[in-house]
């Protein structure tokens, strides 16, 4: 079953555009959304979540239009934008109040539970978690609503090493546990070779290549320098793609 | 509904709101210019704002379960909401002064009927530039403040000083007869309201349809 399809999602600014960006994410998947800073990946995000209205495409989560079933759509989604802290002087237990009440399948159980798995103590202040913490809390809110689909914006940027694992082994559970569908966006490609199934890659506004993890990996072998023995990874593959001569 | 105002006021609004919608008490104060509670009932929205864009209020509301258009109706319910209880909480103390100040307001317009009708006036002008400008961006808090309050304070100012001309005096009075004559005044005030606030609503819907966050 597909979870999240994406198709001609088009996005003109001034000085940037997000072009006919199509792929889709199967049920129970972790797909990475890789690209060096700049190269459309947030927009991409926040186009498939109304926060950015994009010029052209259509987005369909479980098989719903986005545009006409909103407030299904984001029933069925968490989000974790990276960057953005909300209310840094409420108490988590203040937000998690309001939040639940917009969630039809609120679970006060799992909520407690996955509070207590995160070590997350509802009486601190946003300000007072760690990046790390801040990401766990918003994934417990989504979770807590039986989220099918999580949309994370570079999750991972910030972390230290070891919170970065923790994170990763956290998506790889999910997956297993729930079945649940994660698309991620990162630059950090070491992350996704731990644990991504899929990798969709923008350059420039543009759609370079959506497939499977070692499908992605292989089709882009051909970029291998002749002296070169050692099978190309996704940090190589996006520094000979990316790769700019500076004439000075 | 209930939903959102319940998120306003948890969550998006500034402790200010409360403070500057219980200034509707002001009149009860000797010789004031009562239009000053209309001012701070301009400006306890755009504190709150302020506020909005610091805690980035504004994407989490969109990140809800709920569409887009109704981050704009969860700020006009805050909105009207607070501007209404502000009037509300004046309203036992413009009973009150007539009995404890009985020689009237020498400093400007009397908390009559004509007072209420012209504060609906005030709200309107204000609210519409406010939030339709407001949500031409989803952050210009300032630009959206200035220019919505400038016309609000000539009407306060006009409200004020047209009192002291005799020929508006009748404006000015708190005796039956002539606040029956101020009644179209405060009909006038709360249509304008209601009407101003639908369009200013349908506009701010639009205008933040096509605001990229």
């Amino acid at each position: 079953m597909t979870v999240l399809s994406v198709a001609g999602l088009t996005k003109t600014y001034p000085n940037f555009t997000l072009q006919d960006v199509s792929f889709s994410l199967p049920q129970g998947r972790i797909m990475g959304l890789i690209g060096k800073n700049g190269a459309g990946k947030s927009t991409t995000l926040k186009s498939i979540l109304n926060l950015v209205r994009p010029d052209a495409g259509k987005i369909h989560i479980l098989g719903k239009d986005f545009q006409q079933h909103e407030e299904e759509c984001k029933q069925e989604i968490g989000v974790v934008l990276g960057g953005i802290d909300f209310y840094n002087h409420k108490k988590l237990s203040h937000i998690t109040q309001v939040t639940k009440r917009f969630y039809q399948n609120w679970d006060e159980q799992a909520y407690q539970k996955y509070l207590s798995t995160f070590e997350l103590d509802e009486q601190k202040r946003v300000k007072e978690l760690s990046t790390g913490m801040k990401v766990k809390y918003m994934i417990a809110l989504a979770l807590s609503h039986h989220a099918k689909l999580l949309i994370l914006d570079e999750p991972t940027s910030g972390l230290d090493p070891v919170s970065r694992d923790d994170l990763l082994t956290l998506f790889l559970q999910l997956v297993k546990s729930q079945g649940i569908s994660i698309l991620y966006s990162t630059h950090i490609t070491s992350d996704l070779e731990k644990c991504a199934d899929d990798i969709t890659y923008i350059k420039d506004g543009k759609l370079v290549k959506s497939a499977e993890k070692t499908a992605f990996i292989q089709s882009f072998q051909h970029l291998k320098e002749a002296d070169e023995t050692k099978a190309l990874t996704l940090e190589d593959i996006m520094i000979l793609m990316e790769r700019r001569q500076y004439d000075v | 509904m209930y939903n959102l105002l319940y998120k306003e006021l948890r969550l998006a609004a500034h402790p200010n709101l409360f403070i500057f919608t219980f200034l509707g008490v002001l009149v009860i104060v000797p010789a004031y210019p009562y239009g000053m509670v209309f001012l701070f009932g301009c400006l306890a929205p755009f504190l709150t704002f302020m506020y909005g864009r610091e805690t980035n209020d504004i994407y989490y509301t969109s990140l809800l379960p709920v569409k887009k258009s109704d981050t704009v109706k969860a700020k006009f319910l805050l909105v009207i909401l607070a501007q209404f209880i502000q009037l509300l909480i004046s309203l036992p103390f413009a009973f009150l002064r007539v009995h404890v100040l009985v020689e009237g307001n020498p400093a400007g317009i009397e908390a009559n009927i004509a007072y209420y009708g012209f504060g609906f006036i005030t709200y309107a002008i204000f609210n519409f530039i406010f939030l339709t400008e407001f949500f031409k961006t989803g952050y210009k808090a300032g630009k959206s403040f200035l220019l919505g309050i400038i016309p609000a304070t000539f009407i306060v100012f006009f409200m004020e000083l047209i009192v002291h001309f005799p020929k508006f005096a009748w404006l000015d009075s708190i005796e039956l007869s002539m606040m029956i004559r101020q009644i179209p005044i405060l009909c006038v005030g709360i249509l304008f309201y209601v009407i101003v606030m639908y369009l200013a609503y349908k506009i701010s819907v639009k205008r933040f349809a096509y605001v990229d966050l």
